[in-house]
């Protein structure tokens, strides 16, 4: 039998890689397939395929799998929030405040309108709709970006969706590290966490991202003008700020963002010359929806699937009259603020994590915040992505559609 | 038969090609109808319209007496788009091309005319996403008109050393002053007006190709300098938009005492020759800018273009006085005798900062600065 040991054993031991492989194989092909024969967004198909494969549907991805292969996730999510942060024109903002305020609009009465329907409708502590309207004050940086470059978006609709997109995220963050103190308030008592904790979150983070910018820049500076070098320079460095932040048990989210945004804003000497990731940066997509994907729970469509629709069509509305009520101020006209709100419906990826993170700091609310957050999120998933291209290619903003 | 308006001689108007640019990484984008609607209630001199893609936007002065007005008129266009630009987070910017942009992913505005064209030029259609300074000059009739476009048309090369701003094309160093140019000539109705004596020999040539079917109106001849019957005025075509309003409202100057001078020149008249040489001189004005060597047709001398022009600018220069726009023509002057030319600035600026996206970000400080 000895002489036998340089066989494998049967079964083959499954690794992650191999793991990793298929998802990236069967996500791509489902979307593509999706595509071609529903005319639907690819990431639409990348989640489906994630849903197919995860617990919700064949359990060929279990899920002490799935929580190993997070970490894929949360890094590909680093990638997006820093390709958002990079939407963060604060120059745009400060010529045209009328566009800060919509963005500020469209996030509270989001969120005021999410938490009414939750707390008077459907009776939810106030504590668990406050977290969950929080959550819903963002949409899915992921899909926008997405959605835009996969129909090579060019124009006012698309330009205003992302930028208020990064706006709204940035608020949802702010709302949730206001609403965590409370939280230890009522389950952990405290008033010295209560003021520190929020601040530790928020100013270190930034000290984080401002480590992180600088860093990027110096090596962008040193590596030249070369788009390819340096989206290297910017894998190495998110990774690097990613694995920071969850070690220093600051936000992801505010620092990732934030590290975009200062790339972007303080770059006086223009060195830094990546805008978006091209084709090498879909991959990233690919297994962040994949994965998004297969954590979502269809079970609880049947449990709060009720209240997941009204957290929809709520937050929907808040968005709605947000944009549409600042629309003349800021040079939009309405038709084009309503496909702006249209196409702020996707929440992804992000919406996830952040129910996770919240939840795992606070498991005594997890149940009743995930299960309407992720009910709307696994609605959402379907028909943001749907939404968003919609609105893009009724504004006449999608270019042609190369391959 | 094709009747010409009658134009108070030597006005000016003039009609500016605009880069319309995102300010993420400076690549043309697709802008014109957001801004068209953004300025479509503000109020300013001469008019705001698209062109051919997208990406592309014309601004146009309304009839100027001299100089002073059109610079004036271009200042305060300038002023609207750029308010209207910046709430947009467009960047507006001169040059004759977009040095890295790809015709391919370039959009046609859409109107029935343009996808006439579209349908009919193919990707020339796209291709033509190049940026031009029309300069028009009042005549008093057709006859004059014929007798002007002749004339000027020896100047053209220097219309084009002045202008010239394409030195990069689809991201890479053409070598060219004014690669622009070569653009324009793909098309088949391209080149000049046929040597006809006056108008009535002009309008009988216009009718043979209305006859032929290949054209329908004036619009259709893309020719270097050519008559306008509609507005009484003839329309040198082969300017690149400069990167300053500064320099295009000088130039304008320039055509005006040229003009000028060739009406007070009775005893001038045209002469076949001309053409035989029109091609070549062409080409070496956008291949070498102030560098070329022309010829004189008559004299079969070759001169340097540069010295040809400092020379004509300096003759030129009580003329333009008398007109209003003896600071433009000296500070056409100036610049002749540097050999500088905004080729030459965007080459220095690639030089310096080493990316195209810069060059074309200065390209835009230099419009809104200017």
């Amino acid at each position: 039998m000895d002489n036998l040991a340089f066989l494998p054993q049967w079964p083959p031991l499954i690794n992650q890689m191999i793991w990793v492989g298929v998802l990236l194989a069967v996500g791509v092909a489902g979307g593509e397939a999706v595509q071609r024969l529903l005319r639907l967004p690819r990431i639409t198909g990348y989640a489906a395929t994630g849903l197919v494969l995860g617990p919700s549907g064949l359990a060929l991805i279990g899920q002490p799998l799935l929580d190993e292969l997070t970490v894929f996730a949360d890094l590909a999510l680093g990638l997006v929030l820093f390709e958002l942060g990079q939407r963060l024109d604060l120059a745009w903002l400060r010529r045209s405040p009328s566009l800060a305020l919509m963005g500020v609009a469209e996030a509270l009465l989001a969120g005021v309108l999410v938490f009414f329907v939750l707390n008077y409708y459907f009776g939810q502590a106030a504590l668990v709709a406050a977290v969950a309207a929080a959550i819903a004050m963002s949409t899915s940086p992921a899909v926008l970006i997405r959605v835009a470059a996969d129909l090579h978006a060019e124009g006012q609709v698309t330009e205003r969706a992302l930028i208020l997109t990064a706006i709204n995220s940035v608020i949802a963050f702010l709302a949730l590290t206001v609403l965590i103190p409370w939280l230890h308030l009522e389950y952990r008592g405290g008033w010295v966490t209560m003021l520190v904790q929020p601040l530790y979150l928020i100013a270190g983070s930034l000290v984080l991202a401002l480590a992180a910018a600088q860093a990027t820049l110096k090596l962008a500076q040193l590596v030249g003008k070369h788009a390819g070098r340096q989206f290297i320079v910017v894998i190495a460095v998110v990774v690097l700020t990613v694995g920071a932040a969850v070690a220093l048990k600051l936000s992801v989210l505010l620092a990732l963002l934030a590290m975009g945004a200062m790339v972007r804003n303080a770059d006086r000497a223009h060195r830094f010359i990546v805008v978006d990731f091209g084709d090498a940066g879909q991959l990233f997509y690919v297994i962040l929806f994949v994965i998004t994907g297969a954590r979502l729970d269809l079970g609880l469509v049947a449990t709060a699937g009720a209240a997941g629709l009204a957290f929809v069509l709520a937050r929907f509305a808040g968005k709605a009259l947000g944009v549409l009520a600042l629309a003349p101020l800021a040079g939009l006209k309405l038709r084009q603020a309503g496909l702006v709100a249209l196409a702020l419906m996707p929440m992804s990826g992000l919406a996830v994590v952040l129910v996770h993170e919240t939840a795992t700091l606070y498991p005594e609310i997890r149940a009743a915040v995930a299960s309407v957050v992720l009910a709307g999120v696994v609605i959402l998933e379907l028909v943001g992505p749907i939404a968003t291209q919609f609105a893009i290619r009724r504004a006449g903003e999608a270019g042609a559609e190369q391959g | 038969m094709l009747e010409f308006k009658t134009s108070e001689p030597l006005t000016l108007g003039v009609e500016l090609e605009l880069q319309l640019v995102n300010t993420r990484d400076y690549n043309l984008t697709r802008g014109a109808s957001d801004l068209l609607a953004a300025v479509a209630k503000a109020k300013h001199p001469g008019e705001i319209k698209p062109e051919i893609t997208e990406s592309m936007i014309e601004v146009c002065t309304s009839v100027c007496g001299g100089y002073a007005q059109v610079r004036a008129e271009l200042d305060a266009i300038r002023q609207v788009l750029g308010d209207a630009a910046a709430k947009l987070n467009l960047g507006v910017a001169g040059g004759g091309t977009h040095p890295f942009q790809k015709w391919s992913e370039r959009r046609i505005y859409d109107t029935p005319r343009f996808q006439r064209v579209s349908e009919l030029y193919g990707y020339l259609a796209k291709q033509f996403t190049v940026f031009g300074q029309h300069i028009h000059v009042g005549v008093r009739s057709g006859d004059e008109a014929v007798r002007l476009t002749h004339g000027l048309a020896r100047y053209m090369p220097h219309f084009i050393a002045l202008s010239a701003s394409s030195p990069f094309s689809l991201g890479a160093d053409t070598q060219f002053d004014s690669s622009r140019l070569n653009v324009v000539n793909a098309f088949p109705l391209a080149g000049c007006m046929p040597f006809v004596r006056d108008w009535e020999e002009f309008e009988i040539y216009f009718g043979e190709m209305r006859g032929f079917g290949i054209v329908e109106s004036m619009k259709d001849f893309y020719w270097d300098i050519r008559p306008k019957p509609e507005y009484g005025t003839i329309e040198i075509r082969v300017c690149d938009t400069p990167l300053t309003v500064a320099r295009a409202a000088e130039l304008a100057a320039y055509a005006q005492a040229l003009a000028a001078s060739l009406r007070d020149d009775l005893a001038w008249s045209p002469h076949p020759s001309l053409y035989q040489v029109y091609s070549y001189n062409r080409f070496q004005a956008c291949r070498f800018g102030f560098g070329a060597t022309v010829v004189d047709p008559l004299t079969r001398e070759h001169v340097p273009l540069g010295d040809e022009i400092v020379a004509t600018l300096t003759r030129c220069l009580p003329r333009a006085e008398r007109l209003g726009g003896g600071e433009a023509v000296a500070a056409l002057l100036k610049a002749a005798a540097a050999r500088a030319n905004d080729a030459r600035t965007l080459r220095e600026v690639l030089e310096k900062r080493g990316s195209l996206p810069d060059v074309v970000r200065a390209a835009c400080a230099a419009w809104t600065g200017s």
